[in-house]
């Protein structure tokens, strides 16, 4: 019998941890608080400490209008009322997390802050899961966007969105004051990925509120230098550079967007929504993300059993 | 172990004679380190230096080439585990399985679909590559009788999949000129397989459970003379899948077990869920991948996936900078500005040439950067387009003055107007609007 193969694994770094959601014992409404991150090997290769199984968040939004009508005509009326959405999402799509756009704001002339308050609390109001929320994208109204966000959500532990490296201190700012973390993303690439989580870190937003998005580009339309850029940050990680050991998230924002979606057959439009997201998906939960946002809720299924099956019995993990 | 170029140097005939096709000896060397030449294209090396050569720039992974004609595709020949060490040499083939239980009709049904169907991308055709016959019947006259009702719709690409090989050889009796790959080679059948595989000259999947026996099946089917191999680990579950494919790659592209340096077969229909083994085989190192009939979002998601997958992710895919034509254009016909990476020039063109308006583009040099890529890093300025108007003459071309610019290059409208003293139109950010934009804004 030749020699025992196994996989050669050259990797001390480890992964560190975020914490998203908080119990109503932590002084949160949420239903659990999700760890992500964590392990010190390659995704899904197993060995003795392989990390978190990745999860699913739903993307939705306060202003549909901005959303893909492929997602708003299959949800309904319920795309007009955030509340109401957040809880079919978690009623009927069943993710592991929520992902709020505040969409309202990119309205020009936005300035309703007093209404984005009222939104959030109402979404989570009306939810239990651990909740990410997704500000304004316009740094004139950032700073305020985020504090209502902020403060609407405080003791929620959410997950606080997004910050670039032109425009991230009102973020920082509000997860500071309120106890959340902080998503940083950057244009696929290791270097700005990392220069980011430094800059973060100089403002005061510790390693352990942070979560790495390399910005993932449609399957097609930039997903080939995004699935690279994902591999590279976790094995920068894995060996050693702890400016880079954050868990990341990957969504493919653009999926639906995209020419082969849009414009296939109307009868196959949904499958091939799906189908682009789950693939996309996959990649990149193998190429090392830890979360991944769906927005077409037909998604959820294949790629959980796809995530489960990945995980495998020998996966370790929780 | 490889050898470093200058070991290679040593061993060769320092002639400089060029017949290699490279300038001289030393290229050839850093080529041949690289594993991007074949030694045999220096005609005086000696013995001695041909066999140490022949073994040490061998590369990792054997190259396989599977069917013959126009869809023949070959795998394997990989350097690196992962793309952005260098980049993945030869996408996985996809092959749509058959049984010999169906009728003619359903089978060839699926034929027809893997021989016709195509996706259009980048101004590349992607397909499925071939079809997988599976033996569900255990008869030799089934299994020949499936083979032949292929074989009388398209010339693909053909895997084989049969236990027995008495059943292997009806099979192949019909199409083994054809190089189809042989499935599949055990402890249990080893011989008598490789024994087909030397007749017919095919190459021959191997299937063990653990990858120890894998390599142990390997050497011995190299043994007998099996002239081309590709693993398959059997794995049932995609965590299996990926442990086991990656493991292989692994020992295989750092020589540590040169048993597993062959392609891995990865049969997708067996995990229960497809289109993400599918995925997974696109993106863990599948040289051949065997599905069922898929639904046209699912190839297209998957074609997709390869393409990306199997491109260099340091060089983006680029048209040469110039004026392009759409349909007929005559000299009051308009002028769109764009950028020189594929994927955006061929976008652009879809739609404008769904326009039916007769136009030009004008291609500038980006570095094969996207508009909104090549904005934000600066690669896309008004002196470059200034210049490309010079150079490509295109002053020459239309008696009009009149640049119509991405939506996403608006904040260099000014710029542009300024350096080159043609007019700008800031046209629709999505190339979809353009139709709208040319019945709206040129023609007034
Ligand atoms: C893949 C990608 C990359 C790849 C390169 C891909 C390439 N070959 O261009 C890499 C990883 C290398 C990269 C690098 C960078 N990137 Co980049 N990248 C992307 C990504 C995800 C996709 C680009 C793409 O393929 N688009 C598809 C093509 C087809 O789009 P397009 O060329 O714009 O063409 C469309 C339209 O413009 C229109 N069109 C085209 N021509 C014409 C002509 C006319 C007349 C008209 C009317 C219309 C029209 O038709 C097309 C379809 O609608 C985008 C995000 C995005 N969704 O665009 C970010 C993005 C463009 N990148 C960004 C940045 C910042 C960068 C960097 C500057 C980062 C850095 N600091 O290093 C570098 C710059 C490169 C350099 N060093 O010079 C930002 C830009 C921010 C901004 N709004 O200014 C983006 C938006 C990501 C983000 N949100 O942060 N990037
Ligand atoms: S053919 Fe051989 S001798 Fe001639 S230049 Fe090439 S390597 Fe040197």
């Amino acid at each position: 019998m030749p020699m025992k193969v196994d996989i050669i694994s050259e990797w001390t770094g480890e992964i560190g941890e975020v914490t998203i959601g908080a119990t109503k014992k932590e002084g949160g409404s949420r239903c659990a608080a999700i760890v992500i991150g964590g392990g010190s090997g390659f995704p899904f290769l197993g060995g003795s400490a392989p990390g978190r199984k990745p999860l699913i968040a739903f993307e939705f939004c306060d202003d549909p209008k901005l959303w893909s009508p492929i997602v708003t005509e299959l949800e309904g009326d319920v795309v007009n009322d955030a509340g109401d959405w957040a809880a079919r999402v978690e009623e009927l799509h069943r993710p592991d997390l929520l992902r709020f756009y505040l969409t309202s704001t990119r309205r020009r002339g936005f300035q309703d802050f007093s209404q984005l308050r009222r939104t959030v609390e109402e979404v989570l109001e009306r939810s239990t899961l651990p909740l990410i929320v997704e500000g304004s994208i316009d740094p004139a109204i950032d700073s305020e966007t985020f504090l209502c966000c902020g403060e609407a959500g405080e003791g929620e532990r959410l997950l606080l969105g997004t910050a670039e490296e032109g425009r991230y201190r009102s973020v920082a700012a509000a997860a500071m004051a309120y106890g959340h973390s902080v998503i940083a993303q950057s244009p696929i690439d290791v270097n700005l990925a990392k220069q980011l989580n430094i800059l973060l870190r100089e403002t005061g937003v510790p390693h352990d509120r942070i979560v790495i998005d390399p910005y993932t580009g449609a399957l097609g339309y930039g997903f080939e230098y995004s699935y690279s850029a994902m591999e590279r940050i976790r094995f920068a990680a894995l060996k050693g550079d702890e400016d880079l050991a954050m868990p990341m998230i990957s969504s493919a924002i653009d999926s639906l967007n995209i020419k082969e979606v849009r414009e296939a057959d109307p009868g196959q439009r949904g499958e091939m929504a799906v189908k682009w997201e789950l693939y996309t998906a996959v990649s990149s939960v193998i190429a090392g993300a830890s979360v991944v946002c769906v927005r077409h809720p037909e998604t959820i299924v294949p790629l959980r059993s796809a995530i489960d099956s990945l995980w495998g019995k020998t996966g370790g993990g929780d | 172990m490889a050898l470093k170029a200058l070991d290679i140097y040593k061993l060769l005939p320092k002639k400089n004679c060029k017949e290699c096709g490279e300038p001289t000896c030393l290229t050839f060397a850093m080529k041949l380190a690289a594993g991007k030449a074949d030694i045999e294209k220096c005609p005086y090396l000696d013995e001695e230096a041909r066999r140490i050569l022949g073994a040490s720039t061998k590369p990792p992974i054997q190259l396989v080439k599977i069917g013959v004609g126009e869809r023949s595709f070959a795998v394997g020949d990989e350097f690196v585990q992962f793309r952005h060490e260098k980049t993945f040499n030869h996408q996985p083939g996809i092959l749509v399985a058959v049984s010999d239980l169906w009728p003619d009709d359903r089978i060839q049904d699926v034929v027809r679909e893997v021989r016709d169907g195509v996706l259009v991308r980048i101004g590349t055709d992607l397909r499925l590559d071939g079809i997988a016959i599976r033996c569900e019947s255990g008869s030799a006259e089934e299994f020949s009788r499936a083979v032949a009702a292929v074989e009388a719709k398209a010339d693909l690409p053909e895997v084989l999949m049969a236990a027995d090989p008495v059943v292997m050889e009806a099979g192949l009796s019909v199409c083994g000129a054809f190089r189809p790959l042989i499935y599949a080679a055990t402890h249990e059948n080893y011989q008598g397989m490789c024994a087909l595989a030397r007749k017919f000259g095919c190459p021959l999947t191997i299937r063990a459970e653990s990858l120890e026996s894998m390599a142990e099946l390997s050497a011995l089917a190299a043994k007998e003379g099996a002239p081309a191999l590709l693993i398959d680990p059997s794995a049932a579950t995609l965590s299996d899948y990926v442990k086991k494919a990656t493991a292989i790659r692994q020992n295989a592209v750092s020589k540590t077990v040169p048993d597993l340096g062959y392609p891995i077969f990865f049969d997708t229909t067996v995990t229960g869920m497809q289109d993400a083994a599918l995925a997974l085989g696109v993106d863990k190192y599948a040289s051949v991948l065997v599905c069922d009939r898929l639904s046209i979002p699912s190839r297209n998601a998957l074609l997709t996936l390869r393409q990306n997958i199997y491109t260099d992710p340091q060089k983006p895919i680029q048209m040469n900078p110039g004026i392009y034509r759409v349909g007929e254009p005559v000299r009051d016909s308009p002028v769109f500005l764009s950028v020189n990476f594929s994927l955006t020039y061929f976008t652009l063109q879809g739609y404008l040439e769904a326009s039916g308006v007769p136009c030009y583009m004008l291609v500038v040099d980006t570095e094969g950067y996207s508009v909104l890529t090549a904005v934000a890093g600066g690669k896309l300025n008004e002196t470059l387009v200034a210049e490309s108007i010079k150079k490509t003459g295109l002053e020459s071309e239309v008696d009009h003055r009149t640049l119509i610019i991405p939506g996403y290059a608006a904040p260099l409208s000014g710029k542009i107007e300024d350096e080159s003293g043609w007019k700008v139109l800031v046209g629709p950010r999505d190339a979809a609007g353009v139709a709208e934009f040319l019945e709206k804004e040129w023609k007034k």
